[in-house]
């Protein structure tokens, strides 16, 4: 076991070779911005944890008013509009997926809703799946989405913090991913479907805090990364119905010190494929396809909050052999990094006064 | 007068001390009782380097919070004792058990997570938490007490 989490921190930075890159701000003025979709236009949208969803248009301004029509969302501390995702046919449609809390400091957890958007507002707002049971506080929501191939969608939740013992409770959403069809309804082969304890939107469970997950499609691996404790930040590469151990595995310690485990790993429990100990709090992730940046090809890209970085992770066969520290000279909480159809990487820095930041080739 | 005050400080570090190393060695064993319920055997050996692991890692700023508690707690409970005849062994494990708790209320609001110290999260360890604070409280009783008899 030893040997194992020698090798699972082993990959360590290269770091000194930044690539040939230029931060560029796009928009600035955005409170706590939490994620961003493009638009088929050019343009972008993006959440604000507050609850407002703001539109930059294809010359990159930012349109003032928010975007109408968002549902009410449950904003306090961790809490409120987390991420939005455009439907697969969104050209046709016009559908739109947010993620979101609702409820309140006493009861709340993690929504999942859809609806149309015009290129002005949200109509035709639908919820289509609440997390439950809803619980008391404001942390740990996860609130990340994916598309799967197969027509389904992923989203990732929290344990609610002082709840992380229902992580292994398949009899509720906490701690856990679940798997919709894009109705919102459960695929037929989701794996916990058919245990009458458990519930049938299960993916995964036995998670702390997912905030990023990405589908790489030439591997067939679905990505997450998560919050650990003190240390413990994990990247875990996701099986259907697997359990990812938390808390009864975590290779961090509770803030205050005291060790919420003795197991860093045990047998039933599938392994990160990497932790960040100590942590630097991982927040969005994103998989790099594109031009602008040929040396990245197929590398993730990992934003982080504590960290003020974004990690990017090479990886062969499966494995990170090695990560490179970038952006740390933004001095900024990173909330979200992602590809854009320019190949450019785009950054949200979280901030009262938060940013969008486009990184671009220097030359 | 010095012999007095230093009676006070050797009662302070001592309730001091043992409210902190009971606390932890408590908030340790409802932590790995919550383990156990999720299916994981606990050896005693597990048991005891964790306990230890624990009082090294979350005692030290446990011992903090506890020294602010009692430096506010005693001295009130010493005031009180001037217009109420109740017995040091009662009054002084209840201030620190008092005022532990209202501590962890102020923490918990603070911080940004809900509860801090995990086995608070339930009433049977914040009550086991206090238990440990006003076992501080009667050692403090006890100390001054034999300064004066």
């Amino acid at each position: 076991m030893k040997r194992m989490s020698l090798w699972l921190a082993a990959p360590l930075l290269a770091g000194l070779a930044h690539a040939d890159y230029r931060l560029e701000t796009v928009v600035e003025g955005l409170e706590h911005p939490w994620s961003l979709a493009f638009l088929p236009d050019g343009g972008m949208l993006v959440t604000e944890r507050p609850g407002r969803l703001r539109l930059v248009d294809a010359d990159g301004e930012l349109r003032e008013a928010p975007v109408a029509g968002v549902p009410e969302v449950f904003a306090e501390a961790q809490a409120g509009l987390f991420e939005v995702m455009l439907a697969p046919d969104f050209a046709d449609s016009g559908l739109l997926y947010l993620s979101y809390a609702y409820g309140d400091l006493n009861a709340n957890n993690t929504c999942l809703g859809r609806a149309r958007f015009n290129g002005e507002g949200l109509s035709a707002g639908e919820v289509l799946f609440c997390a439950s049971p809803a619980k008391r506080g404001a942390s740990h929501y996860g609130g990340r989405m994916a598309l799967l191939p197969d027509e389904t969608l992923v989203l990732t939740l929290g344990d609610g913090f002082d709840h992380r013992e229902q992580a292994q409770n398949a009899g509720n959403h906490l701690g856990s991913l679940v798997r919709l069809t894009l109705d919102g309804g459960v695929p037929d082969d989701n794996p916990f479907l058919g245990d009458d304890s458990a519930r049938p939107e299960l993916y995964s469970i036995g998670h702390r805090n997912v905030q990023g997950i990405v589908y790489d499609d030439q591997r067939d691996e679905l990505l997450i990364n998560e919050h650990g404790p003190r240390g413990g930040d994990e990247l875990n590469r996701i099986q259907p119905g697997a359990n990812y151990g938390w808390p009864l595995t975590s290779h961090g310690v509770d803030y205050t010190g005291a060790r919420i485990t003795p197991f860093r790993e045990l047998p039933a429990f599938t392994p990160p494929l990497l932790h960040w100990t100590p942590s630097i709090a991982p927040s969005g992730m994103a998989l790099y396809r594109g031009d602008a940046f040929p040396d990245w090809q197929g590398d993730l890209f990992v934003s982080a909050l504590a960290g003020q970085q974004v990690r990017r992770l090479l990886r062969e066969q499966g494995r990170v052999v090695e990560q490179q520290v970038l952006f740390e000279e933004l001095g900024a909480r990173i909330r979200d990094v992602r590809v854009g159809p320019d190949g450019y990487l785009y950054l949200l820095t979280d901030h009262a006064e938060g940013a969008l930041i486009r990184v671009v080739p220097a030359s | 007068m010095i012999e007095k005050w230093r009676t006070r400080l050797k009662g302070f570090v001592l309730a001091l001390l043992v409210t902190t190393l009971s606390g932890s060695l408590i908030q340790t064993q409802f932590n790995l009782a919550a383990i156990a319920a999720l299916g994981a055997e606990i050896s005693l050996t597990t048991r005891l380097t964790t306990s230890v692991h624990d009082l090294l890692g979350f005692a030290p700023l446990y011992a903090g919070l506890v020294a602010a508690v009692l430096a506010a707690a005693l001295p009130l409970a010493a005031l009180v004792r001037r217009w109420l005849a109740l017995p040091a062994g009662l009054l002084y494990p209840l201030a620190a058990a008092l005022g532990l708790w209202l501590a962890l209320l102020v923490v918990d609001a603070l911080a940004p997570m809900p509860t801090l110290i995990a086995a608070t999260r339930s009433l049977s360890g914040t009550l086991a938490m206090l238990g440990g604070a006003a076992l501080g409280g009667l050692v403090y009783a006890c100390c001054r007490a034999g300064r004066t008899s």
